[in-house]
């Protein structure tokens, strides 16, 4: 019996280092060729492109292998890895993300600086990196999170934030979207005649953009900037007043499940309100549509998107642009292929491929490749609505204090009445003085 | 025997409990039927009322989930690492929870409180420091041979479950009379051959209930195996679902997350099934006597 | 002398791979765990990786997110001990003691919510508790009009922990209670017998016999209730409410995610982890000694 149980043992042993050993084979690339190890979040945009975005930059560079990691949950993946000292050389990874991988490297300064990158010419082409992404897009916070002046993320797929709403609802009810909050709540009132509340959100996450658009017009950019790096008593102004406002007043308006509804888990129940004509607008990104493709509709649905009402009638209107982005950390092995990868991803054939997948890069002439309702959506701009960019600018973590939770999270609670704007706004300003103190 | 008064109160309380017990196992079988009859609807039919009966028999979430959800090699990944959880787990626990329960030694306190001590121990946060210790190790020998390995994660599995198995056997060991191994040393049995011979078998329900619980708490597990297999294809059942359940900005494909469900749920009830009858006396834990 | 030796040997033979895989695998880590909780680090480079003692637990005592996941910790180990335990309790003393038809039946079905996954339950649950179409709030508008007015049984601030601990409870009653049925169906018959003889009625047995009778295994449920609370209010937050609204429902665990990773502060996050231990540690240690009654012989 005893030898079984050894005999036993010994088995499970050598079937662990069997099974350890067919696992070893990849990490050794050939010495002859290059290899250039690439990791993107699969997201709405799916697995495919990248594996056809890989299948054309090794066609134009021959010898070059691309080492691709596409999934959903890439965190996990990646974060064990780059434990072990083993760095993908590109991560196609945006912020905003729960498990904050993009964040935690900012702040622990693991990524690289991407400067040259930028000043290298397009492969194929004859414009350099930097001159060919829309202007705007590398002087945000988000791309440029310390106070150099350098980019260390890349913008990749950009897509703009607004409010959603059925268009065919609005004909068919002879409304007309409206240009100024004070036009929004008449509509509101008449909405709710109808039984229809003005107003629903996914969940609270989703206020960033909202509350980055609100800023920019209740403030101005300037206004705006100062408040994304903590200005002392910024939220205490007349100009963070007038926002904190206007969604405590939207709150009044809101859909009375929507808080019930607001997890990561039911959202989905939400967005649905729009589709059904319970709730007339929330904000959301362009997205939704895909999204929500299966969900069943009310007749005449039609997708609409408007940029947030301005604060006074001809004032200025902001949708706020979302932006993904694409970076290399410091540890990257081949930061030179990576440079030339990443490069190679802002050239007209790769734009190409994307587009074809509904991902749409902030690149010159990429308005040309949009198709059916990004063509609306990627418009709002065109027709007068101008662009807020960036986000709060990039801090040394402060244990239990975040400014999305301050400022987002509460919108909960202003919503459900379980806090007062008052109490909101001591929150925000007690995460702005601790952040300010971290501020890198 | 005809209605006497005591009788008919009798009769009411039996109703009632009979009511009350009937009440709850409702609200059991309805809400797993429930999952069962949703991994049969389209997408389309997730977004109205949840409790809607499905319109047709929509087995092609089945075909979806094991063909482009993966959920057959995550599957036999699964089966891998549980079956290897469970053996490394009955192998280790058996004896030394016997050797706990039934002989005095020096350091027999400090184990029992160490055990003890270790139900406390929660995996949530001991993941990442086994991570970085296994990757330790790998580095000294310069490539990955214990992340990324099936059989280390059933070994990971089989020594977190420790506590509460060698607590659980060892209070049924506490229960058996000393009277059957002074007989069977009487007879010239070694220690060995008495425990394998005649103390394991006695202890059959312990050792079922044993492994049904482990069974479940290894088959549902993600977190360790989320860190510790990073490769796609040695991915487990419940991390292949959590990845069907986070869409990024994407249509849910609700009809292929709870075919997924079921897949997950269904060995699950098997087992149970099958060892339901024996469940009840191996559960007896911390003793009827104190 | 001989056999001295051939006993210790197999005393240390038994003994040691436990012990062996226990140190590696779940000792060891856990002193790291409480070494990195000295630490200010995000988790990756060993550059920002910064000693500063006990900092972070003093940061925690004035953390009132914390604060808050720590009183609703409590408060569903509270709530989900009392209710499942007299449930638990009760359906046991009955199955075991009353002839019932179909008492097989209810023994099986009511152990199956234990072996579901909790993103069955969670996912049972948020039908369940759906504002408008939901079960609950279903059967409520049979009585009552709450059309315009649907409770929100996720999303009211003062209700969601009491949902959730809703859902803990129906998935745990089954475990529990077949956990009292086996040591119950020890009791002798003859106990209740003459009880019966001297007039006593089933509640004064109930309290009288069963329960003092059982008594130490009762005790020992209420270290795994004290465990499994901490746990599966984790995996049943996460799944339902993300900690919501507003950090409403936030529970340890819920909270030290996301400290460590959402907030990169893995140092911090990991000081709540040593908390978590200390305190479930410490708890179970005060309720064994509160509970301690002589043990009763039959």
């Amino acid at each position: 019996m005893k030898k079984v149980l050894s005999l036993a043992l010994a088995a499970l042993l050598f079937a662990g280092i069997l099974s350890g050993c067919t696992n070893d084979g990849e990490s050794s690339g050939g010495s002859n060729s290059q290899t250039v190890r690439v990791a993107a979040l699969e997201s709405a945009y799916g697995a495919e492109v990248w594996k056809e975005i890989a299948d054309a930059f090794e066609a134009a560079n021959p010898g070059v292998t691309v080492d691709l990691t596409v999934d959903r949950n890439l965190e996990s993946v990646i974060s064990s890895q780059m434990k072990v000292g083993n760095y993908p050389d590109v991560v196609h990874l945006a912020v905003g993300r729960t498990d904050a991988l993009t964040e935690t490297l900012t702040k622990e300064n693991a990524i690289r600086d991407l400067t040259d990158m930028l000043e290298m010419t397009v492969p194929g082409e004859d414009v350099k990196v930097k001159d060919k992404i829309v202007p705007g897009f590398l002087d945000t916070l988000v791309t440029n999170p310390y106070s150099d002046s350098k980019t260390y993320l890349a913008p990749m797929f950009y897509g703009p934030c607004g409010l959603f709403y059925n268009a065919g609802l609005f004909k068919e009810k002879g409304w007309d979207v409206p240009t100024t909050w004070d036009e929004m709540w008449a509509l509101g009132d008449t909405a709710k005649a109808e039984g229809i509340s003005l107003f629903t959100y996914p969940t609270t996450g989703y206020f960033d953009a909202f509350f980055y658009a609100l800023l920019n017009e209740t403030g101005g950019p300037d206004f705006f900037n100062r408040a994304m790096q903590y200005e002392e008593g910024i939220w205490d102004t007349a100009e963070a007043n007038q926002a904190f406002e206007i969604v405590a007043k939207l709150a009044t308006y809101t859909e009375p499940t929507t808080v019930a509804n607001a997890n990561d888990t039911n959202f989905v129940k939400n967005q649905q309100l729009i589709l059904d004509n319970k709730a007339l607008f929330m904000p959301n990104g362009t997205w939704v549509v895909e999204e929500m493709k299966d969900a069943p509709r009310a007749d005449g649905f039609e997708w609409g998107f408007t940029a947030l009402p301005a604060v006074t009638e001809g004032g200025d209107r902001y949708s706020y642009t979302f932006f993904e982005q694409i970076w290399s950390p410091k540890q990257a092995k081949n930061p030179e292929l990576a440079d030339k990868f990443m490069a190679y991803l802002y050239s007209d054939e790769a734009a190409a491929i994307f587009a074809k997948a509904g991902a749409v890069q902030p690149i010159e002439g990429v308005s040309d490749m949009l198709e059916g309702d990004n063509k609306l959506f990627y418009s709002i701009y065109d027709s007068g609505a101008k662009a807020a960019m960036g986000a709060f600018a990039t801090t040394d973590p402060v244990e239990g204090v975040s400014m999305s939770d301050a400022l987002f999270k509460t919108v909960d609670s202003i919503v459900s009445g379980d806090k007062t704007v008052a109490q909101w706004k001591e929150a925000v300003n007690k995460a702005n003085d601790a952040l300010r103190a971290a501020l890198k | 025997m005809k209605n006497r008064k005591p009788m008919s109160a009798e009769t009411l309380y039996k109703i009632f409990i009979f009511v009350v017990l009937i009440a709850f196992a409702v609200t059991i079988i309805v809400p797993v039927g429930w999952a069962f009859l949703a991994s049969i609807k389209q997408n389309s039919e997730f977004y109205g009322n949840p409790w809607s009966l499905p319109k047709g028999f929509h087995y092609q979430n089945f075909i979806d989930a094991f063909q482009k959800a993966k959920m057959g090699s995550y599957f036999l990944n699964s089966v891998i690492v549980t079956a290897l959880g469970l053996a490394i787990l009955l192998i280790v626990a058996l004896p030394a929870a016997y050797v706990l329960a039934r002989y005095r030694f020096r350091g027999r306190k400090i184990l029992n409180v160490a055990f003890m001590g270790g139900l406390f121990i929660n995996v949530n946060y001991i993941v990442v420091p086994i991570f970085l210790m296994l990757v330790d190790v790998d580095s000294l020998f310069g490539r990955s041979i214990l992340v990324n390995n099936l059989f280390v994660v059933g070994l990971i599995y089989a020594s977190t479950a420790l506590p509460f198995t060698i607590y659980l056997l060892s209070s049924y060991f506490a229960t058996l009379p000393k009277d059957y191994e002074e007989a069977a040393y009487v007879d010239g049995s070694g220690y060995f051959r008495t425990m394998v011979q005649i103390i394991m078998p006695m202890a059959k329900p312990s050792i079922i209930t044993v492994i049904l619980f482990n069974f479940l708490s290894f088959w549902n597990e993600y977190i360790i195996s989320m860190t510790l297999l990073t490769e796609d294809s040695l991915k487990t059942l419940p991390v292949g679902l959590m990845n069907l359940m986070k869409a990024q900005n994407a249509a849910m494909e609700y009809g292929q997350m709870y075919a997924g469900l079921v897949i997950v749920m269904l060995p699950t009830l098997i087992l149970y099934i099958m060892v339901q009858k024996k469940l009840t006396q191996g559960m007896t834990v911390g003793g009827i006597k104190g | 002398m001989d056999k001295q030796k051939g006993r210790g040997r197999f005393v240390a033979l038994c003994v040691a791979p436990a012990a062996i895989l226990f140190i590696i695998f779940m000792v060891i880590p856990t002193l790291q765990v409480f070494w990195y909780s000295l630490f200010k680090w995000g988790g990756y480079s060993a550059e920002g990786k910064v000693f500063v003692g006990l900092q972070n637990f003093q940061k925690l005592l004035s953390d009132a997110k914390f604060l808050k996941s720590f009183q609703n910790t409590v408060l569903l180990i509270v709530l989900v001990t009392i209710i499942t335990l007299a449930f638990a309790l009760v359906f046991a003393g009955i199955l075991t003691r009353e002839k019932i038809k179909g008492q097989n039946f209810f023994r099986v079905i009511f152990y199956i919510p234990n072996i579901l996954s909790v993103v069955v339950i969670s996912a049972i649950f948020n039908a369940i508790y759906d504002p408008k179409q939901g079960l609950l709030n279903s059967i409520i508008g049979l009585f009552t009009n709450i059309k315009d007015n649907p409770i929100l049984w996720l999303g009211n601030q003062k209700l969601v922990v009491f949902s959730i601990a809703g859902a803990m409870v129906w998935q745990a009653i089954g475990y529990y209670m077949v956990m009292y049925m086996a040591s119950m169906s020890a009791v002798p018959e003859s106990l209740y017998e003459s009880a019966s003889l001297e007039g006593s009625g089933r509640i004064h047995q109930f309290f009288h016999i069963t329960i003092p009778l059982i008594w130490t295994n009762i005790r020992t449920t209420l270290t795994f209730f004290i465990i499994s609370s901490i746990n599966l209010s984790f995996l049943f937050v996460n799944a339902m409410t993300n900690g919501g609204p507003d950090g409403a429902s936030e529970v340890f665990l819920s909270y030290m995610y996301q400290q460590a990773y959402t907030n990169s502060s893995y140092g911090y996050g990991m000081a709540i982890g040593v908390i978590v231990f200390l305190f479930s540690f410490g708890l179970a240690a005060i309720v064994n000694a509160v509970t301690k009654r002589e043990p009763l012989e039959y």
